[in-house]
């Protein structure tokens, strides 16, 4: 029984039971080592937990890399108003796909380390936004959320601690903008998911003005392993400034695609030839998109050394976000990838900020006339300066992912894009 | 003077200016208060502030990033540039987006000429836009009531929806799609037919997406004169500017008071003004039946009242729309002729309509402007809820009869047919004015300087905006000239002198100028008069 | 290798045969562990979660009534106001109606103390929210970067050949609406396709024909 593809090299923290169906029950997860680190955080109170959470170094893991224990100690430490947890399960950058499988194959990991983050933070209710689309995950879910409250492993006196923990599934609805932190905010109390103007600070005022934390699901599913283990366990695994494991997400032209959880700072190169299985026979690696379509795109050349750390892949040019890694090899044709991508950047955009609702969908037509054999190359400067009056100059930063993959690509493939301007030429097939 | 820092103020650089505001100003309002306009389309002080136009981005010292001056608030010893490199550079950005999809169609736009966007552009605009693209197409829509949409030219400030939920507190609009999609739309076919504030939302449209069928391709805004003014059609007095072109009023907006009805009028007021425009005007003094000029008029008429004083009391009429100086004229008269009554009708609404998100502007009971002012001198309210009835002892009133403004229309002809002296100060023709041997024309508010009380005590000037018809004089003038004939002093030439006469007879106005009035108003000095309604 | 559908497809979404992949169906998507979820709903923590398109789809269909009403309840308290139920009351309007038409959003709108008008702007800004009737099946292909560069584009044109649709549109035996997806979160089996509440993995343009046989004989 194995998850379609696991490899030596990983370090099975958080995905050890991918592909167990016994590991979704609570009984099954209890058996596999479950529900030992909320007894314990309770035991060790909310300050050492916390300590625990930053020692470990455990950075956000929904794409901005911030460090988790560092955004939990910026909730109040007196609870004068209710306090809130936001589990953000919407995953909906492409070519991430690891938020589902955590919560499809071990829901109760997911609900623990809720719990365990929700104490340490005094949040008596947390909600689970889940995207809308994930209807069999959420089954799955809530299925376990529903025996964690049997079990009593939840509600007002969880695990007999005295301490109230609620959790309460909500679903999304199809915005990729409700994953950025205050849209979500937003869109769990009823709005448009449009992201809001900080300041204020979510733990200042976060849903419905309350202090609020917002956590990936990743990010609190590590939560108990670090709780159980210290944080110096968890830093054993990773490098200096990105420790811990990480689940990587790989998907296009590899032979094995899949979440491969492994220590950061794994050498790129080594993922997509040997843990991946490499390229398909004959192919040569063109380009890779190292954390989801958000980030800018790398070269071959630059992949060959970089690292998969936050730290590693900023010096290799782009940024590790989610560790999503997109891998494109010779066929790829990336005007149209690019033009995809864009599409997509312009259909999620919430449309509040004029350079992100306008620039997307501008950019969109003038990639699509590329795409079609019809631009000129001044298209191409145009496109570098409209990408540049899209970064930063928006209230989030979906403009500036908008931005990221044509800038990238017309520094990088711009001899793809001349080709096509001039002969009207595909370069890639797909 | 020490140099210790104020812990309620902030002081900070704008463009090499040094600024000191209350803590918590925005950077946009700190750089009002010194002169610096920074370009806008979402914010309205009104509203909340999104920060989405992302046209007012300003350069903070030692920040990554532009800020939103709409939404930032000033810091200590902040160095902050509007008209830097960076920051230009944004704004031009920004409105090369805005045009993307713009269609270009200032010709037949109504708001050209008064758009921002016409406005920034011309100001900080690319001289050419680079977009090739198809434009994106939503067309015309009717919103329901004065309101039509025009898609195309909107900017997505959402100020209408805001104003919408937050001020009017009715929330009948709201963006329909998301991205570039995004429209501003009603629910389906119910659009804002009804609601009492709907036609605000034109007014704070910076572009015209939102124009009003009212003005639909009557005037281009160029060709308009601006008058500022007070609305006569309550008694809440809102401010107001009159729109006029080829001496009638095309339109009226609201002009900004904090104290009375901050930047809103309600739409019973803003769409009531074509009876400014009427043409049947009295034009010409007739005494007798037969036109002649103001100072035979004049005469005559003193010479008449003089024979009647002692014949008993005198019994006026004064319709609450006169402004404070024709009503002080019209009491100075009275007594001079040896005292009476001075009657006023005002039509009053059953309820008031608040509005919720500025609840000290409400469209008040009665639909009149200067109630408030009749009952400063004393005249007595008669009649009904529609202005009708209550005259009986004046119609057959055989000492002296003057009516001022009143149109009568509920009276028959033999009113005042048995009156010593019957004079008619009015603006049109009238049955009951048949039995007048004095017919004078005067002028409405909109044709001449004067002030009122509105509801909240609070005395407020309006100026001409239009050209009296014919010889027509403001009842003042008349009145004041009339008593000049009669011995009472000088007649007074201006305004300012009429209303300064009116305020030495009058307590509560005793001592206010117009200049104290100024455009915003001051409250009368009389406590009673300054409750509710 | 045999799977639940008897149908050897090279799909792990729900046949469970690919590479080293050794599951069920079910086991894959955890219809064994979840069972049957009863219409009013169990804990209230989890009232929100059901697949809103296995139930029959009727326009008309009384909203918030018997089993709804309870489970829209339960849905209700784990909110402290009303307004932050909203998403969950639309997608239990849609589990019952099939899609938001004007009168449920008024019904929405008046549930919930908000206005029409407020709750068309939050219905349209999402897109799981149909606007207007869709097929008894809806079919969302991703066509994003991940499934695109492993032949989206092909499955979503193979989806569209054999259900004889435009994009959008919606077959004329009302089964089959074909719509382009933004990224669904399964980048690793491209082409990931959504139909209805299930996923579809590594589907290629030869699966499609087979696919549509099944939803026609056994439903999602």
């Amino acid at each position: 029984m194995a998850y379609p593809y696991t490899h030596p090299k990983e370090v099975r923290l958080l995905s050890r039971y991918f592909g167990d169906p016994g590991a979704r029950s609570l009984e099954g997860w209890k058996a596999r080592g479950g529900y030992q680190a909320l007894p314990k955080a309770f035991e060790m109170g909310r300050d050492r937990v916390i300590e625990e959470v930053k020692a470990s170094g455990l950075r956000g893991r929904g794409g901005a890399g911030f460090p988790t224990g560092v955004k939990w100690s910026f909730m109040p430490k007196e609870r004068t108003r209710p306090h809130y947890l936001l589990c953000n399960a919407d995953e909906s950058e492409p070519g991430t796909f690891k938020d589902r499988e955590l919560l499809r194959w071990t829901p109760h990991q997911v609900i623990e380390g809720i719990a365990i983050a929700a104490y340490a933070i005094q949040a008596e209710q947390s909600y689970i936004y889940c995207r809308g689309e994930f209807f069999e995950t959420t089954q799955v879910l809530a299925r376990a959320l529903e025996e964690a409250y049997e079990a009593g492993i939840l509600g007002e006196n969880a695990m007999g601690s005295g301490i109230r923990i609620d959790i309460t599934i909500h679903v999304g609805a199809g915005a990729y903008i409700c994953g950025e932190e205050t849209g979500l905010m937003n869109s769990l109390e009823g709005r448009r998911g449009q992201p809001r103007v900080k300041p204020p600070f979510p733990a200042q005022a976060g849903y419905r003005g309350m202090p609020t934390t917002v956590n990936n699901v990743e990010t609190l599913a590590s939560v108990p392993y670090i709780t159980l283990h210290g944080g110096e366990a968890y830093r054993a695994y990773g490098t200096d400034q990105s420790p811990g494991t990480k689940l990587f997400c790989v998907s296009g032209h590899v032979r094995k695609p899949g979440n491969y959880e492994l220590p950061l700072g794994f050498p790129l190169m080594e993922l997509i030839e040997d843990v991946c299985g490499g390229l398909r026979e004959g192919r040569r690696l063109k380009a890779v998109i190292p954390g989801g379509s958000s980030v800018p795109i790398l070269s071959a050349e630059e992949c060959w050394d970089c690292l998969l750390s936050y730290e590693g892949v900023a010096k290799a040019g782009s940024q590790l976000g989610c560790a999503s890694v997109i891998v494109m090899d010779d066929t790829t044709d990336i005007v149209k990838q690019v033009r995809r991508m864009v599409g997509f950047y312009a259909h999620e955009s919430c449309g509040q900020c004029t350079p992100c609702r306008e620039g997307s969908a501008w950019m969109e037509k003038i990639l699509r006339r590329i795409e079609e054999g019809r631009g000129t190359e001044e298209d191409l400067d145009t496109l570098m300066e409209v990408a540049g009056q899209m970064e930063g100059t928006t209230i989030c930063v979906l403009s500036d992912s908008a931005a990221a993959p044509v800038k990238s690509s017309i520094m990088k493939f711009r001899d793809e894009y001349l080709a096509r301007i001039r002969t009207g030429e595909r370069v890639g097939a797909a | 003077m020490s140099q210790q820092p104020n812990p309620q103020t902030v002081t900070l650089t704008i463009d090499g200016r040094s600024v000191t505001v209350p803590k918590g100003t925005t950077i946009l309002r700190a750089a009002e208060m010194v002169g610096i306009k920074i370009p806008h389309y979402c914010y309205h002080p009104g509203l909340s502030s999104p920060a989405m136009c992302r046209l007012c981005l300003v350069e903070v010292e030692g920040w990554p990033k532009l800020a939103p001056s709409c939404k930032t608030a000033v810091a200590e010893g902040q160095v902050v540039h509007t008209d830097s490199e960076k920051a230009r550079a944004q704004r031009t950005g920004v409105l090369e987006f805005y045009l993307v999809n713009h269609p270009l169609d200032c010709p037949i736009c109504d708001q050209s000429g008064e758009c921002k966007l016409q406005d920034y552009v011309f100001a900080e605009g690319r001289v050419h836009g680079r977009s090739r693209e198809p434009k994106r197409v939503f067309g015309r829509d009717d919103f329901g009531g004065d309101v039509l949409f025009y898609g195309d030219r909107c900017v997505m400030c959402t100020r209408c929806v805001r104003f919408m939920r937050e001020v009017a507190q009715d929330d009948r609009l709201c963006v329909v799609e998301r991205g570039s999609r995004s429209v501003i739309d009603t629910f389906f076919e119910k659009g804002l037919e009804g609601s009492p504030f709907a036609g605000n939302i034109v007014d704070i449209c910076p572009v015209g997406a939102l124009v009003s069928k009212d003005f639909l391709y009557k005037a281009r805004a160029w060709d308009l004169d601006h008058t500022p003014s007070v609305c006569p059609s309550c008694s809440q007095g809102c401010n107001i500017s009159i729109h006029t072109r080829d001496n009638l009023v095309q339109r009226l907006k609201p002009r900004e008071n904090l104290e009375v009805n901050g930047w809103w009028m309600c739409d019973y007021g803003r769409f009531n003004y074509e009876w400014m425009n009427r043409r049947d005007r009295l034009s010409v003094p007739v005494v007798g039946g037969k036109a002649v000029g103001w100072s035979e008029a004049v005469n005559s008429l003193a010479e008449d009242l003089r024979a009647a004083i002692g014949q008993g009391a005198v019994r006026a009429v004064c319709s609450p729309l006169a402004s404070n100086e024709d009503m002080g004229f019209l009491r100075a008269l009275v007594d001079v002729l040896g005292g009476g009554e001075i009657y006023y009708r005002s039509r009053r609404a059953p309820d008031e309509i608040v509005l919720p998100g500025y609840p000290i502007l409400a469209r008040r009971r009665d639909l009149a402007p200067n109630v408030r002012g009749a009952e400063l001198q004393g005249m007595i309210r008669v009649g009904d809820d529609e202005a009708r009835g209550g005259l009986d002892q004046v119609a057959s009133h055989e000492g002296i009869v003057l009516v001022l403004g009143d149109p009568l229309l509920d009276q028959g002809e033999d009113f005042g047919g048995r009156a010593a002296v019957y004079v008619y100060f009015g603006t049109y023709p009238s049955v009951a004015a048949g039995r007048a041997r004095f017919v004078l024309p005067i002028t409405t508010f909109a044709e001449s300087e004067g002030t009122w009380i509105n509801v909240q005590g609070r005395v407020q000037r309006f100026w001409p905006a239009l050209r009296a018809p014919g010889e027509a004089w403001p009842a003042w003038r008349v009145l004041g000239s009339m008593l000049a004939a009669l011995g009472e002093g000088p007649a007074p030439a201006e305004a300012h002198v009429a209303f300064e006469r009116v305020a030495q007879r009058t307590p509560a106005l005793e001592g206010i100028s117009y200049r104290d009035i100024g455009t915003r108003g001051v409250m009368v000095r009389e406590p009673a008069l300054v409750s509710g309604d | 290798m045999s799977d639940s559908s008897g149908i050897p497809f090279n799909n792990p979404g729900w046949a469970g045969n690919t590479g080293e992949f050794q599951l069920t169906e079910a086991q894959v998507r955890g219809d064994d562990y979840v069972g049957e979820r009863p219409k009013e709903g169990t804990h209230p923590a989890t009232a929100a979660t059901y697949p809103y398109m296995l139930a029959d789809k009727d326009p008309s269909a009384p909203l918030f009534e018997g089993p709804y009403r309870e489970r829209w309840d339960k849905i209700r308290s784990r909110y402290p106001d009303a307004r932050s139920a909203l998403l969950p009351t639309l997608g239990l309007a849609q589990e019952l109606r099939g899609y938001l038409s004007p009168e449920t959003m008024e019904e929405v709108a008046r549930l919930l103390d908000l206005s029409p008008a407020y709750v068309r702007g939050v219905a349209t800004f999402y897109t799981m929210y149909n606007k207007r009737p869709v097929g008894r099946f809806l079919i969302q292909v991703c066509t994003n970067i991940s499934c695109n560069l492993c032949g989206a584009d092909e499955v979503l044109q193979a989806f569209l050949n054999n259900t004889g649709t435009e994009l959008g549109e919606t077959s004329e035996d009302g089964l089959f609406t074909v719509v382009e997806a933004e990224c669904l979160a399964a980048c690793g089996f491209p082409t990931c396709v959504q139909i209805n509440s299930r996923y579809y993995e590594n589907v290629t343009p030869k699966d499609v024909p087979a696919i549509l046989e099944r939803l026609k004989t056994q439903g999602e």
